[in-house]
């Protein structure tokens, strides 16, 4: 468990040293969120209109939810695993008595404090300038059950990556293709870009059967409080479920892409 | 006036930021940056003439890859005067740049994923080397190479020494008539180094083109340079033929001993350093000045086959180079 | 002239080069041509059901909309089409094989800024032209108003283009950064949307200081009708700045560069 630690710690120092780097990437986050609170905030000049659902503080709400529960979600450190494979590092990393994946889940867990903390106060500050509405989600359980969805993200996001980067273990000239695509399904079905329920019950049925939605969107619709005690339950239930599959996707991948790997490095 | 290279009281400074360790060190790194200077290149003078073959040798961070890469234009000194081919390197001029060649150990230039006949094809347009000129030179060099049949292969899949081969060719297709090689050797095996030797030497002869290069390589400087340039800590401390090296920088002689059973050659420690002991032989380390004494106090105290006295190897002087143990005597 | 021959010639044989490399690996072409067809796809899908629901945005309606992203897409498309290297770029300083490139006889900017031509972008242009067209002619725009789109669609793909030499001038002038093309991007990204939606200052900055307003939005509220003789004058002129500036950035990086190596 030490050496867990040990390697959460010096993650976190390696990410803060690259200082200039780090603000950088935090400052890619912060227009990201940008381009979403300008949209609509114009599409809700009107203060009091009403459209998909949304009132303008559970819609503004939801943007600054996004830059929080991105930073949770969405930092790992797990994309570094196809750098890894490709160069032939991974050999290396296989000799040390050490899991892997546990390895890579520290790390990424190490990522998501620091980012955290980063976005925290980013949105403070963006809050204190812009002053929207905020919604509060008061009760109790449903705030329990947010957390608990998030919980699931965060492992859900976890696996979805390591997956992804894998890739290099079949095709060690492209490391990146599938976290590329990763990133295009999470940012659209996921709800990075645009809250799900703005799009109609044909597609949005199909999409809620993906693991994407459970990332982003469904832990902020349940602390909106707009899926009630039932459904809020359900969505858990899918999440979990699809962590499950994943885990052992993740297994299965882990093992066949071993035997193909053999030491193959440049 | 057949000086090809002519390089005047050539200085270089690099500015360094220190970097402190630990979290408080990183902060003041950040908030007040300190910096360091390091006089890379004090003054050296030399010159070179057409057809030459100099090698540059010392210790590592000595000041060789800084000199060849001003001469090549890379860098840009901080004062000094410096001509090749009649060019000022650093301004690059399209001229300048189609008279000579790079050529640097490790580092490629080669597009990885294709054949080299491609970047071939792409150095011609570049270099705007007319067809048939083009064509002459590509069929000569594959040859002398040996690379006829990997043209088309793609550069990933090649070997080490494969590769530098055919960066050696795409350095070469437009016939520089300045050369600079930058540890061309490093990584290869035996049997790649000496490809890469007899070619160089080869081109040097044959096309009378001017060849400097740096190396950490002890063959590299046997069996190519003629003159050596010795350079420690940013100056130049020899500029001679090779053969000359050991006069100027043997300070000891070798005493060679064939000891007769039963002797005790732990006690030669005490008159010399003892370099080789392979029994009955036992080579030794003397002063200059000492040997002669050294001698007769081993013929005194030991039963002795046979001795000789030899001068130090130019392979120790040379590693001893290497290793930065000369200094300006 | 004859140079200008030269450069187009090995334009050309870089661009063939890049090409073939592409197409060796099949795995490579299909996985980032699906990402870059669904990334546009879901985007549009994303503004088909938003203004079916709001109905107008900014005051511009779906048709309008579109057509402002589809600017958008074209100028970003052949942006990352012709200036793909410079993503390669930051490698080759760190692993010194920029000396190798210094040391030819062709201009450095020039190969590090389009020596790699992004075949895979360049599939998605004819489409995204034809999109361009359909979306474009349900704008009922004059030819007067189209020849003059086409001529702000070049200059916003020369304020890109100093971006990029600026980005490739920052790689060289500080190690640390190792995404600064990620970040002109990012921001070139909020032009996805009329730059309307932004309020002041925000939008000023956007539109005159990182001219992504120039660059994208502008064109297309041109062909709508919206922008004066005055706002194009003013667009050749931001983009005349930025290149000059971007250029000299560009000088003085290489000067520190070769002062510096080592």
């Amino acid at each position: 468990m030490r050496k867990y630690l040990t390697i959460f710690k010096i993650s976190f120092q390696q990410e803060f040293a690259y200082r200039l780097n780090f603000v950088l990437w935090r400052v890619r986050n912060v227009l990201q969120i940008f381009i979403a609170f300008f949209l609509w905030n114009t599409i809700f000049s009107d203060p009091g209109r009403v459209v998909f659902g949304y009132d303008r503080a559970k819609i503004l709400t939801y943007i600054f939810g996004l830059i929080i529960i991105r930073a949770i979600v969405l930092s790992s450190r797990a994309i570094d695993i196809a750098g890894e494979v490709s160069r032939g590092d991974l050999t290396n990393q296989l000799l040390r008595p050490m899991g892997y994946i546990k390895y890579w889940f520290t790390r990424d867990l190490s990522s998501k404090a620091l980012n955290l903390i980063f976005s925290v106060f980013e949105a403070s500050i963006l809050f204190l300038i812009f002053k929207p509405q905020f919604f509060f989600q008061t009760n109790f359980l449903l705030f329990f059950l947010f957390l608990t969805s998030l919980v699931i993200a965060v492992i859900l996001f976890f696996f979805l990556m390591f997956i992804a980067n894998m890739l290099p273990l079949w095709l060690p000239d492209q490391p990146w293709g599938m976290s590329f695509l990763l990133f295009i399904f999470t940012d659209f079905l996921g709800g990075g870009v645009f809250p799900l329920d703005i799009l109609p019950s044909y597609i949005t049925k199909i999409i809620y059967l993906t693991p994407f939605p459970y990332l982003l969107f469904m832990p902020l619709q349940i602390y909106l409080g707009k899926l009630d005690l039932i459904t809020s339950f359900n969505s858990i239930l899918i999440g979990t479920v699809w962590v499950i599959v994943l885990a052992l996707g993740t297994k299965v991948v882990w093992s066949q892409g071993l035997k193909s790997y053999g030491a193959v490095g440049r | 006036m057949d000086r090809v290279v002519v390089v005047d009281h050539l200085v270089k400074h690099f500015e360094v930021n220190e970097k402190r360790p630990g979290i408080i060190g990183s902060l003041s790194t950040l908030f007040f940056p300190k910096k360091r200077t390091v006089q890379a290149l004090k003054e050296i003078s030399f010159s070179v003439k057409k057809g030459e073959l100099v090698g540059f040798i010392g210790p590592n961070g000595a000041g060789k890859t800084t000199t060849l890469k001003i001469l090549s234009g890379i860098l840009y000194p901080s004062s000094g005067f410096v001509q090749v081919g009649g060019y000022t390197p650093w301004e690059r001029k399209e001229d300048f740049l189609k008279q000579i060649s790079l050529i640097m150990g490790q580092k490629n230039q080669l597009w990885w994923d294709l054949p080299a006949i491609e970047t071939f094809e792409l150095n011609r347009a570049i270099y705007e080397i007319p067809e048939r000129s083009y064509k002459r030179s590509l069929d000569e060099l594959t040859t002398l190479l040996d690379v006829e049949d990997i043209l088309t292969v793609p550069v990933r899949r090649l070997s080490l020494g494969q590769r530098m081969r055919m960066e050696l060719i795409a350095a070469l297709l437009h016939k520089p008539e300045i050369i600079f090689l930058d540890e061309p050797t490093i990584g290869l095996d035996l049997v790649g180094q000496k490809v890469v030797r007899d070619f160089i030497d080869d081109y040097n002869r044959k096309n009378e083109a001017t060849i400097l290069l740096t190396s950490h390589n002890m063959d590299d400087v046997l069996g190519l340079a003629k003159r050596v340039i010795v350079i420690d800590e940013g100056s130049i401390i020899f500029d001679g033929k090779l053969e000359e090296l050991t006069a100027h920088f043997a300070k000891e002689k070798e005493i060679r001993v064939f000891l007769k059973n039963g002797a005790d050659y732990k006690k030669l420690e005490e008159i010399g350093k003892v370099k080789k002991v392979k029994h009955p032989e036992v080579v030794l380390s003397v002063p200059r000045a000492e040997v002669a004494t050294a001698a007769a106090r081993i013929l005194e105290n030991f039963q002795v086959e046979d001795l000789t006295i030899t001068e130090e190897s130019l392979d120790d002087i040379i590693r001893k180079v290497f290793q930065g143990k000369l200094r300006k005597p | 002239m004859k140079k200008l021959i030269k450069y187009l010639h090995l334009w050309w044989m870089m661009s063939k080069n890049s090409f073939v490399m592409v197409f060796y690996s099949k795995a490579a072409l299909v996985i980032f041509l699906t990402g870059k067809i669904l990334r546009f796809g879901f985007f549009v899908i994303f503004l088909i059901f938003l203004l079916k629901g709001t109905n107008s945005l900014a005051g511009y309606n779906l048709n309008q909309t579109l057509f402002f992203f589809l600017t958008y897409t074209i100028v970003d498309t052949l942006s990352q089409f012709l200036f793909r290297e410079v993503y390669r770029f930051r490698p080759q300083i760190i692993s010194g094989d920029f000396d190798l490139t210094l040391s030819k006889p062709i201009s450095a900017l020039f190969r590090s800024l389009l020596g790699g031509a992004d075949v895979i972008d360049l599939i998605t242009v004819p489409p995204l032209i034809y999109a361009l067209i359909y979306v474009g002619a349900m704008l009922h725009p004059t030819l007067f108003q189209i020849f003059i789109y086409i001529i702000l669609l070049l200059s916003g793909l020369l304020i890109a283009t100093a971006f990029h030499i600026a980005v490739l001038s920052l790689a060289i002038l500080s190690l640390e950064i190792d995404h600064a093309v990620m970040i002109y991007r990012d921001i070139v990204s909020l032009g996805r949307f009329p730059t309307d939606i932004y309020k002041e200052p925000l939008r000023g900055v956007l539109t005159y200081l990182v001219p992504v307003g120039l660059m994208v939005t502008l064109p297309a509220q041109f062909l709508i009708g919206l922008v004066t003789f005055q706002g194009v004058l003013v667009s050749f002129l931001v983009c005349a700045v930025f290149l000059f500036a971007s250029v000299s950035l560009w000088k003085f990086a290489l000067r520190y560069y070769t002062s510096a190596s080592s």
